[in-house]
Order: C-alpha cells, then structure tokens, then sequence
C-alpha cells in the first residue's frame, strides 16, 4: 500500500516543465524542435487535474525519463544537422 | 612619450572589434560582433526601457492563451488579471527568454508572475538583447 517514492512538489514538476522546454529548444531541426515543445506543454497540461499520489509520481517520472531521451537525442541530432534551415525559420 | 604609449595601448584594444567586422559572416561571428559592439558603444549599451515594455507586452499579447490583448498593461499580473495558470506563467517566461536571449536561472523565473516583475528584471539584467 504504501508507495515508496515521494510525490513531486509544484516546483520540482515546474522546474521539470522549464528543463524539458529548453532540451527541446536546444534542437537545431524546425520540426522536432516545435514538437517537443508542443508535446511537453500538452502532455503536462493533460495531467494538470491528477490528484492521487502514485499517478502523480508516475507521470513525474515517465517526463523524467522523457527528458533523459530528448536530451540524448539533442545531441544525436545535431551532430548531423543539415545545413539547409526550414522555410519557418526565415525571418519576415 | 606616454602619449605614444597611450596610442599604442589604444590601438592595440581596438583592434580585436575592427578585425571582426571585417572577416566571414557566419552567424558565430556576428553574434559576437554584435556583442562587441554593444559593449564598446560609449552612450546607452543597454536596452530603453521604453523597448523593454514594447517587446514585452508583444510577448505576452501573442501568448496563444492571452484571451484579451487589448487588456494587456504593463501592470498585467499572469495568473491574476489573465487567468493563465502556473504551467502558462512557465511558457511565458520561456518566451521571454527566447525574446531577449535570456537563460532566467528557475529560482528568479518562478518569481515571475506579472509585467511588471518581467519588465524590472529584464531591464536590470546586463545580458539582455
């Protein structure tokens, strides 16, 4: 019954929330990049409403292992980035 | 002689800006020169406080959840007067950051939480861009 892991405070799912936004900024493709930020903000704003420790617990962790993912892939990714820049991102 | 010393010396510091205007334009070397620049300027190397407040409220009028923009102040507090909520006050402060090339460390951003604290802090921040 008795759930070994602590639950997230607010500003450990908030400071989880900033970390995961700036890895997926540190993405150099247009795309991936949009969709990481995205999928984060979607994905927290899903769980907002969640109110039984364990669920809480498990969400917190399932980003964290989401993060440790992107942050791998960041760097993957960039080691073969292509040098032509997406449409998007010229500037007006 | 200690004129010819001072020339010298003088000569020598400029230098380093003249000699990077003039080499390739990759984007590394702009966004130094463009730092260099800022911090050899004599007069205000610092953004108008009148800019700050403009970029800002840009800012925070495109936030896709800001449900009235003309209501956008610079007194606007986040949560208070927008009804955004923590997760919002987050994405905002991200898109400060991205504005002014900012890395807001989490302790001052989560402080963050109306114009006016954003627009204090950006201005008083020497890295702001």
């Amino acid at each position: 019954m008795a759930s070994g892991v602590l639950t997230p405070t607010r500003s450990e799912v908030l400071s989880l929330l900033r970390s995961l936004l700036r890895t997926a900024g540190d993405f150099s493709d247009y795309n991936i990049r949009e969709y990481a930020k995205r999928r984060t903000i979607d994905g927290f704003r899903q769980n907002r409403h969640l109110s039984d420790p364990s669920t809480i617990s498990a969400a917190f962790s399932e980003a964290k292992s989401q993060l440790e993912i992107a942050k791998r892939q960041a760097i993957v990714y960039n080691l073969y980035a292509p040098k032509a820049k997406s449409v998007m991102e010229i500037k007006q | 002689m200690a004129s010819a010393l001072r020339a010298a010396m003088l000569r020598h510091i400029r230098v380093p800006v003249q000699t990077l205007t003039l080499t390739g334009c990759n984007s590394q070397s702009r966004i130094l020169c463009g730092s260099l620049r800022s911090m050899s300027s004599h007069g205000d190397d610092h953004l108008d406080k009148e800019e700050v407040i403009d970029r800002v409220l840009s800012v925070v009028k495109d936030f896709p959840k800001s449900i009235l923009p003309r209501s956008v102040t610079p007194d606007v507090h986040f949560q208070k007067d927008l009804g955004l909520d923590s997760l919002d006050n987050v994405e905002i402060v991200m898109a400060l950051e991205e504005e002014f090339k900012l890395e807001i460390p989490d302790k001052e951003a989560d402080k963050i939480d109306s114009c006016n604290l954003a627009i204090e802090y950006i201005y008083h921040h020497p890295m702001s861009s």
